[in-house]
């Protein structure tokens, strides 16, 4: 490929990707292909040549949707563009069969638009079904036979498909149907309401008002904006979709400074967990004047629970490659690192695929894009060391050495990598870059709250009842989260607690759901924002067990250098561990809330400063469970853990089990 | 000591050589040839039926055409204009045979100049370098907190009691490695375990069994 310049690049700017009318698109992250989505690929790969009509065929990064892997985005001439979920191989035989050649959608696989319409455009060709409440049964067939026989009195059945929909994304509003493809929707329609449906809106092409489902979707994609839609080991493909314009525009008249002051506009802040304003990390890094400086990608996910930053390796590696490259134009390096999990093997080669591909497009390398501007980037492998996630013991790793961190100051943005200036961005920060830059600092600013500005990925997972990616506007409120947008607790029961930002994070109860999510929210309740792991519990899980899990997790993750963190984590874990066998002794909570005040104020890093955080915030919420194993040993302890409502208000009633 | 196919061919090649040294070296080549290295179990093995010292055996060792220091050489080569090679190098070697021989790291400690207790201090410390080698297979169960609150504990205790060993361990016979992974990031379908390098995952109690199954992992139900 001959490099290109920046005349080039505008070119792409304006072309529409190239693509027929008919493309089916399979989310091929680590997670489909788990579900089985490489056999699913090679099927249809294999059958797209035998339909009579030209199908592309894309591997695409993830949607997000990952309850439902594996995904494929299904668009066919004269049809409405669907997502499909749960399609193993006898599924996409029938796709192949009943959707693409016989033009009929697929009951139980389609995952209905979050983006929905509240105006019809043009006449609907199927209605999708779907019963939203927790104890799903046979409503869902109920509606569907009903509203065929409502269609077929009207003589409707041969131009409207009724088709039972695997989600709505929308929960617990009773039974919901979605328009196609006006993906105008309604909820709560009773077996009344069908007559009245087809006879408006579908003959009368009207809306009815007071079942329609006015909430617009609540996330907002920036960093996500190209998982999903296009093959990210296809350059040509990523081009056309417009990566690299962010690049272009700074290399086009861009000084680092203007730069830094877009970035300090948008108020973006490092979602790696700390939020540290990115804009001030580039600046400290600017201004030391000694050189070579050094750009560093922290792809070490290490908070179990927590894959977004792999879904956005995996899904758009080259917008994270465009992110590095505009950071190393601001603070003036020549070199930047991957650092990533061996544990993620698809990122590592995707990230690898996409930094040869831009040296070949002269993208990477000396005078890029014809700016005079050169930089290299590189890719280094993690070896499973939680602690590797912290600048300073990331940087030792980079260096080959044991993953240690060292004292701050000096920050690494004044000695870090081999001694010389650093700044360490998170791969969500840096994926959000390019676009900051191309839309402007102020578009990115109207998201969030007043300190925390923009969006944030989140990965719920846990006992929710959608385990899914989710990426909305700081503030919205935790609530909303795990009902609205991921349907609330698995298998019907109770929400007890949210426990965000992994081990370092804490538990939030129930009664405080309604908090808005930012930085400083959480850190008020006891927990951090984290790399965005969102893990929900209900009222099964014991906040002892929990909180012991994490704290076993931090003590083998413990490096060893400091004593509080080695000694001190060993010890609070020792006390946890014979709590949880019905023998504790007296006063050992308090204990437990001594150690952890040693350990947050003399520990090195952030792993044993943080590292107490879930044990303090499982005792300040729910203390009467702990105590439970104190007072009333083992068996008391759970019964009560399950029995107890999820406030640790002494006035709840205890419930009789 | 492990059944290794090593040993059954000592007797009859040892025998009749006795304590020569030019034979020693040719015996020495052989299992070397068919090792790649020369092991260290059957190295004691031959110290101790020919009592013949460790340190004059591994001085014979040097003398061997062997493979282990070219590989050892080769990678200090590939890497050597990186900066901190000594990750990239053990990574390679831990891709390439499942874990780091110690005569390898030996051999990777003088081409690179590196003492051999600081390569080790870098093996122990990161989980993914292992000192051991693999099974033949490999089960390693997720214990990411997504995980952990879906039942992998159960998956952990179902596993251990049919392969009758510990995580972190392999089966006497060598057929199959248990361990515990941190997280490998597929929540959304927790709990998950890897068989083999390939991630399978929404199991429930039992389906351990599916996996271990005598003609290797069977093919999973989605």
């Amino acid at each position: 490929m001959t490099k290109l310049l920046l005349a080039d690049l505008a070119k792409h700017a304006s072309r529409a990707p190239a693509r027929g009318p008919n493309w089916v698109r399979i989310s091929m992250d680590t997670g489909g292909i788990a579900a089985g989505a490489d056999e699913v690929c090679a099927l249809l790969e294999k059958e797209a040549g035998t339909l009579g009509f030209p199908l592309a065929v894309q591997r695409v990064g993830s949607l997000g949707l990952s309850f439902a892997d594996p995904l494929i985005e299904v668009a066919r001439e004269g049809m409405p563009t669907v997502v499909y979920g749960r399609v193993d191989e006898a599924a996409a035989r029938r796709l192949l069969k009943d959707h693409l050649i016989g033009r009929r959608l697929l009951d139980d696989h389609i995952l209905a638009s979050r983006t929905r319409s509240v105006a019809l455009d043009g006449p609907t060709t199927c209605l999708l079904v779907k019963d939203t409440s927790a104890d799903s049964g046979d409503k869902t067939q109920f509606f569907q036979f009903s509203l065929l026989e409502e269609l077929k009195h009207r003589g409707l059945q041969d131009k409207v498909q009724v088709v039972r929909a695997l989600d709505m994304g929308v929960y617990d509003k009773g039974v919901a149907v979605q328009f196609l493809p006006s993906r105008v929707t309604y909820v709560n329609v009773l077996a009344a309401d069908i007559a009245r449906i087809v006879d408006t809106t579908l003959r009368g092409k009207k809306i009815i008002d007071n079942l329609l489902y006015r909430v617009p979707d609540k996330q907002v994609r920036i960093v996500l904006r190209n998982c999903g839609k296009f093959d990210p080991e296809n350059f040509q493909d990523c081009l056309d979709h417009g990566v690299y314009q962010g690049l272009a525009r700074v290399l086009g008249g861009l000084s680092p400074e203007a730069v830094i002051a877009e970035m300090k506009t948008s108020g973006l802040r490092g979602r790696g967990g700390a939020g540290f304003p990115t804009w001030l990390k580039w600046q400290l890094t600017r201004e030391v004047a000694r050189t070579p400086k050094y750009i560093i990608c922290n792809g070490d996910e290490g908070d179990p629970g927590a894959y977004m930053d792999r879904s956005v390796l995996e899904g758009d590696p080259h917008s994270v490659l465009e992110g590095l490259i505009i950071a190393a134009h601001a603070i003036g390096a020549s070199r930047g690192y991957f650092y990533i999990r061996a544990e993620y093997p698809l990122a590592v080669s995707r990230v690898e695929r996409a930094i040869a591909d831009a040296h070949a497009a002269g993208l990477l390398g000396d005078n890029i894009l014809g700016s005079g501007f050169s930089f290299d980037a590189k890719v280094r492998l993690g070896a499973g060391a939680f602690v590797c996630g912290e600048e300073t013991a990331l940087i030792a790793s980079i260096e080959g050495k044991r993953g240690s961190p060292s004292p701050r100051p000096p920050y690494p943005s004044e000695r870090g990598l081999f001694g010389q200036p650093t700044a360490i961005n998170n791969v969500e920060t840096l994926a959000a870059v390019p676009e900051i830059l191309l839309r402007g600092g102020a578009w990115y600013a109207q998201y969030g709250t007043e300190e925390s500005r923009g969006t944030k990925v989140f990965a719920v997972t846990g006992k929710v009842r959608q385990p899914q990616l989710v990426e909305v506007p700081l503030g919205i409120t935790l609530r909303d989260i795990v009902f609205e947008l991921c349907g609330g607790v698995f298998g019907g029961k109770t929400i007890k607690a949210v426990q965000t930002g992994g081990p370092s994070g804490g538990m939030i109860p129930e009664h405080l759901l309604d908090t808005r999510v930012s930085y400083e929210s959480l850190q008020e309740l006891g927990s951090i924002m984290g790399s965005g792991g969102m893990i929900v519990m209900d009222q099964d899980d014991s906040m002892v067990e929990v909180s012991r899990f994490y704290l076993r997790f931090c003590v083998d993750e413990s490096c060893g250098k400091c004593a509080p963190c080695r000694i001190g984590g060993y010890q609070m874990l020792q006390i946890l561990n014979r709590l949880s066998r019905g023998r504790a002794e007296p006063g050992d909570l308090e204990r437990v809330r001594a150690i952890s005040k040693a350990m947050q104020k003399a520990s090195l890093c952030g792993l044993g400063q943080t590292a107490p955080n879930p044990v303090l915030s499982a005792l300040r919420y729910f203390e009467p469970e702990f105590k439970a194993y104190v007072e009333g040993g083992v068996t008391y302890a759970r019964k009560m853990s399950q029995a107890r409502p999820a406030e640790s208000a002494p006035a709840a009633a205890p419930a009789t089990a | 000591m492990p059944a290794d196919t090593g040993h059954t061919e000592l007797p009859g090649l040892l025998s009749t050589w006795k304590d020569e040294e030019a034979a020693l070296l040719e015996s020495l080549e052989q299992i070397e040839r068919k090792h790649g290295f020369i092991p260290r179990h059957i190295a004691e093995e031959i110290s101790r039926v020919l009592e013949v010292k460790l340190e004059r055996l591994r001085k014979l060792q040097s003398k061997v055409e062997s493979n282990v220091r070219k590989e050892a050489e080769a990678l200090v080569e590939k890497w050597k204009d990186e900066e901190g090679s000594l990750i990239l190098i053990l990574h390679e070697i831990q891709n390439q045979h499942g874990y780091v021989p110690r005569e390898l790291a030996m051999e990777v400690s003088y081409a690179l100049g590196v003492k051999l207790a600081r390569i080790y201090e870098v093996i122990t410390f990161y989980h993914y370098f292992h000192l051991q080698p693999p099974g033949r297979h490999s089960l390693s169960i997720c214990m990411g907190t997504a995980c952990y609150l879906k039942g992998a504990s159960g998956l952990l205790t179902e596993a251990k009691n049919l392969l009758k060993v510990e995580e972190g361990n392999t089966t006497p016979d060598r057929e199959w490695h248990l361990d515990v992974v941190r997280c490998i990031g597929c929540c959304g379908m927790s709990p998950a375990v890897v068989v083999n390098g390939k991630i399978h995952g929404r199991l429930k109690n039992g389906d351990v069994a599916r996996f271990l199954a005598p003609a290797g992992p069977t093919k999973a139900a989605s």
